[in-house]
């Protein structure tokens, strides 16, 4: 008994000694992967996940965010300065009345307040119309249409019914404003207008704002196969702006996009066509010459460095990843989920492009 | 497997059902004559007792088994005398399918006809026939679909492709009633609260009439036991013997279709359906519309408005024929899918009788206000029937409505009860508005887990709408407590109301003036309930009490 006992033993030395050595053999293969992509990442100046800001693409202009706060804390006239500031620039127009429709679905005190004080305030209207739609939405919430409840579809309706007499008056005291028919558009996704409707409303846009980043970011999302259209008429939407619209306004994001929204592939195979690198191409001229002061051009710098990291093309990738690190509240990462997840997913495709890049960098 | 064989195979299987017991009992004595030969003295003894134990449910079965009698629905006897049109016609419709008539026919309260028989012998011989027949059905069919529905019933008797599908049928019958029975039993508990809760529902009321003494003896879990077992024997039999008794409708569909023509009883088919809905609908909404208030329809009018409805309504109901219903109503139903049975009734061959006794089958009775008058004195329970008589439909709708709302009890009232520990009142709603805390107030009405996760206007928007029906209810039990209300009655839509100030011209409800009124009362709920609540215009259309008007002011 003894015998055999220490027969075991002996064999169970050598044994013990190996499967500590693979242990340590993995475990070092595994943190170096892991490793070295953030240390790639930081040795460039790049933020970790947990500074990464998830609700904005960008910095905010200057003196935006005194507007925004002062109308979370009721007072009006800030946001009612900053519109008049912006006047006709109608990119900064829709973006500003994107952000302060938000905050007036929330809670709306302050823009009661701005109606009383000057009734029939254009600026006013408008976010009064943006932040019903937007309260629509809020009230929908962001599940399935399957999983939304009989009570969060009806108020939804209302709410974008009733919108759509505020967007009437918004665009009635400011007829030159293509802002109230880019809120339409949302009212169409969602009450599903006829594509006979949506023509009209697009040819109200593009008389007053022919090449306008956001009409064209949410008509696309109307045209897309999972609200009101398909593939293909997306696709065409896309490829035609693009085509037509001149170096500068951005519009080659839309093609990017729209293969984005339909592209249910799990590998990269689709993304490394050479369309989708003439796309990229395109993106990145349009993006050297743009104004860089766009409101919009980060969404796109975001969108040519996920492709451009998906093509391998990883030095090109990293230059789009530095301009914009640091906000992270656009496509294609805000689709992975909320907050955490976004600055997650966005730093595991940017740190693998960093790590990438720097191996390029250093011949063994 | 031919039919006779088939029908062979389920006579087996419905005796089998009463045999049951007998098995049972004889298993367990084989146990108690093997364990005397094998085994020794102390397992015999327990053997014995275990099997004396698992007998009792078994010999009690036995008994509950017994068919139960049939005890007949509540309804008027139609004596020949009374009736000799009925009856002749009844009486000719059994001689042409060749069987012979009823000893009885009793007029019920309910969408139905049906020939039942005491049968004697476990179900295998034939007894005394009953015809049942509904006087809302008499109402909605005429003279050729009546005879289509009777000379059907007919049918099962008569036995269509092999005389022992007629005993199959039977044997069903039997089987069904005794699990129905069970049931009844077991689950007196569950029915008798049922039947609590349903006080005002017309039906039980109807059947409260012939409410049979609860046996608290079929309560126990052996009895249960039992139950189980005998239900479990009775739907493999049930199943096993569906075939035949599916080919036994179709076969009285044959036979009705000869008797009484092709589109009549096609026709009799679709409208059955439509009818069992409609009456469903009538009960609901018309002839039980004033219980609550301690009401009746006027005299004899609880079935006779019937055929007002259905004259009222003939379009709706002309759309719920084309709609049949195209799966059986159980897995157990005899009957086949009713689309089924109307497709194979419509491809036969075109007799020419689609022009016959167009005339409506309540035509045959004598009297049909006196026979509906007498139904209503057979069907009502004691306790319905000494509610008072409304003069005409018009004041039972008045009454009716003034008895829902004067007891009206919403969320909304139990909310505001609960916040202000005050009695729930228009007055003590419109106080907490103006203070600015109704949304507060919202917060403890029942919400849907989004609607309470919800905060600002989010949560204003999936509130109000709950909030304004209430608001508006409470609004019109207050007009209605100051006799300000109008109600009108309509046998072809849903009443109407018309608000204080829609009679200003005049008095006729359709025009210009009773929209304005109905505009403004929606607006002045509307603005008691926006983000800027505003209660004048609200105020303005209910005057304060008077003992109101120093609190208020």
């Amino acid at each position: 008994m003894t015998v055999l006992l220490w027969i075991l033993a002996v064999l169970a030395v050598p044994t013990l000694i190996f499967a500590l050595w693979m242990a340590g053999v993995f475990l070092k293969e595994f943190f170096k992967s892991g490793d070295g992509g953030s240390e790639a990442a930081e040795k460039l100046g790049l933020l970790p996940a947990e500074r990464q800001n998830t609700d904005l693409a960008a910095p905010l202009p200057a003196g935006w965010e005194a507007a925004l706060s002062a109308a979370r804390g009721g007072d009006w006239k800030p946001a009612a300065a900053l519109l008049e500031y912006i006047g006709r620039d109608w990119e900064r127009r829709s973006y500003a009345t994107s952000l302060l429709g938000d905050i007036a679905a929330e809670e709306d005190a302050w823009l009661l307040a701005w109606e009383a004080a000057r009734p029939d305030d254009p600026d006013a209207a408008l976010i009064r119309a943006r932040s019903t739609v937007d309260l629509a939405w809020n009230l929908r919430g962001a599940a399935l249409a399957k999983h939304t409840t009989r009570e969060q579809a009806e108020g939804f309706h209302r709410a974008l019914a009733r919108s759509r007499e505020e967007i009437a008056r918004a665009a009635a005291l400011n007829p030159y404003d293509p802002t109230p028919f880019i809120t339409e558009i949302w009212v169409a996704l969602g009450l599903g207008y006829p594509h006979s409707e949506m023509d009209k409303l697009w040819a109200e846009i593009t008389a007053r704002a022919p090449y306008h980043y956001e009409a064209h970011y949410s008509a696309l999302q109307y045209w897309c196969a999972k609200w009101r259209g398909s593939k293909e008429l997306a696709t065409a939407f896309a490829e035609r702006a693009a085509a037509t619209a001149p170096l500068g306004s951005l519009l080659t994001a839309f093609p990017l996009i729209a293969h984005f929204e339909h592209d249910e592939s799990s590998d990269s195979t689709a993304d490394r066509t050479p369309e989708m690198v003439a796309r990229v191409d395109a993106g990145l001229a349009d993006a050297a010459t743009a104004d860089p002061a766009h409101p919009r051009l980060p969404e796109l710098r975001h969108l040519l460095a996920y492709y451009l990291a998906l093509q391998d093309r990883d030095e090109a990738a990293i230059e789009q990843f530095k301009l914009v690190d640091g906000y992270v509240d656009a496509l294609p990462w805000t689709y992975q989920g909320d907050g955490p997840d976004v600055a997650a997913y966005y730093c595991r495709i940017r740190n693998a492009s960093a790590e990438a890049a720097a191996a390029q960098a250093q011949p063994s | 497997m031919g039919p006779t064989l088939r029908a062979l195979r389920a006579l087996v299987l419905l005796a089998g059902f009463q045999l049951l017991s007998l098995v049972l009992l004889a298993v367990l004595l084989a146990a108690d004559w093997a364990a005397v030969v094998w085994a020794p003295a102390s397992i015999t003894l327990k053997v014995w007792i275990v099997s004396a134990v698992l007998a009792i449910p078994v010999v009690r079965g036995m008994f509950m088994l017994r068919t139960p009698k049939d005890e007949g629905q509540p309804g008027v006897r139609l004596s020949e005398s009374g009736e000799p049109r009925l009856w002749a016609l009844v009486r000719g419709l059994a001689d042409a399918s060749g069987t012979r008539g009823p000893d009885e026919i009793v007029l019920t309260g309910d969408v139905n006809a049906a020939v039942s028989e005491r049968a004697r012998l476990l179900g295998l011989l034939p007894g005394p026939r009953r015809l049942y027949l509904g006087l809302p059905l008499l109402t909605g069919l005429s003279e050729a679909q009546l005879k289509a529905v009777i000379a059907h019933e007919y049918g099962h008797f008569t036995g269509g492709d092999t005389r022992l599908a007629a005993l199959v049928v039977r044997g069903r019958v039997q089987i069904t009633r005794t699990i129905a029975h069970f049931h009844e039993k077991a689950d007196s508990k569950v029915a008798k609260e049922r039947a609590r809760q349903e006080k005002s529902a017309a039906k039980r009321l109807a059947k409260g009439k012939s409410a049979k003494e609860i046996n608290t003896a079929g309560a126990g879990v052996t009895y249960r036991m039992m139950a189980a077992v005998y239900t479990a024997y009775g739907k493999l039999a049930l199943r096993a013997t569906l075939s035949t008794a599916r080919a036994q409708e179709y076969a009285a569909d044959v036979t009705a279709a000869r008797i009484a023509g092709r589109d009549a009883t096609a026709a009799a088919l679709r409208d059955i359906p439509a009818l069992s809905a409609a009456h469903e609908f009538y009960l609901e909404s018309y002839a039980t519309l004033g219980l609550p208030a301690r009401t009746l329809p006027p005299r004899g009018e609880f079935f006779g408005g019937f055929a007002r409805m259905l004259t009222a309504r003939e379009l709706e109901l002309a759309g719920m024929r084309t709609d049949l219903p195209t799966e059986p109503s159980s897995p157990y139903d005899s009957h086949p899918p009713m689309a089924e049975r109307v497709r194979r009734i419509e491809a036969f061959s075109d007799d020419a009788r689609a022009h016959e006794d167009k005339g409506s089958a309540l035509a045959l009775l004598t009297d049909p206000g006196t026979s509906a008058t007498a139904l209503e004195q057979a069907v009502l329970t004691d306790e319905v029937l000494a509610f008072a008589h409304a003069a005409d439909w018009q004041d039972l709708l008045d009454k009716a409505m003034a008895a829902r709302l004067a007891g009206l009890d919403t969320p909304l009232h139990r909310a505001l009860a609960l916040y202000t520990k005050a009695p729930a009142t228009l007055w003590s709603l419109l106080q907490v508005i103006d203070d600015g805390q109704v949304w507060q107030l919202a917060k403890r009405l029942p919400l849907s887990d989004e609607a309470a996760s919800a905060t600002g206007r989010a949560f204003r928007e999936f509130v109000r709408p709950l909030l304004m029906k209430s608001l508006e209810t409470m609004v019109l039990a207050e007009l209605s407590a100051r006799g300000l209300l109008r109600w009108e009655f309509s046998w072809a839509e849903a009443a109407t109301v018309h608000l204080p100030g829609s009679d200003v011209d005049g008095g006729t409800g359709a025009d210009g003036a009773g929209t304005d009124a109905a505009h403004r009362f929606t607006a002045a709920v509307a603005a008691a309930l926006a983000d800027h609540p505003d209660t004048a215009p609200l105020r303005a259309l209910t005057p304060p009490a008077p003992h109101e008007t120093d609190t208020l002011r």
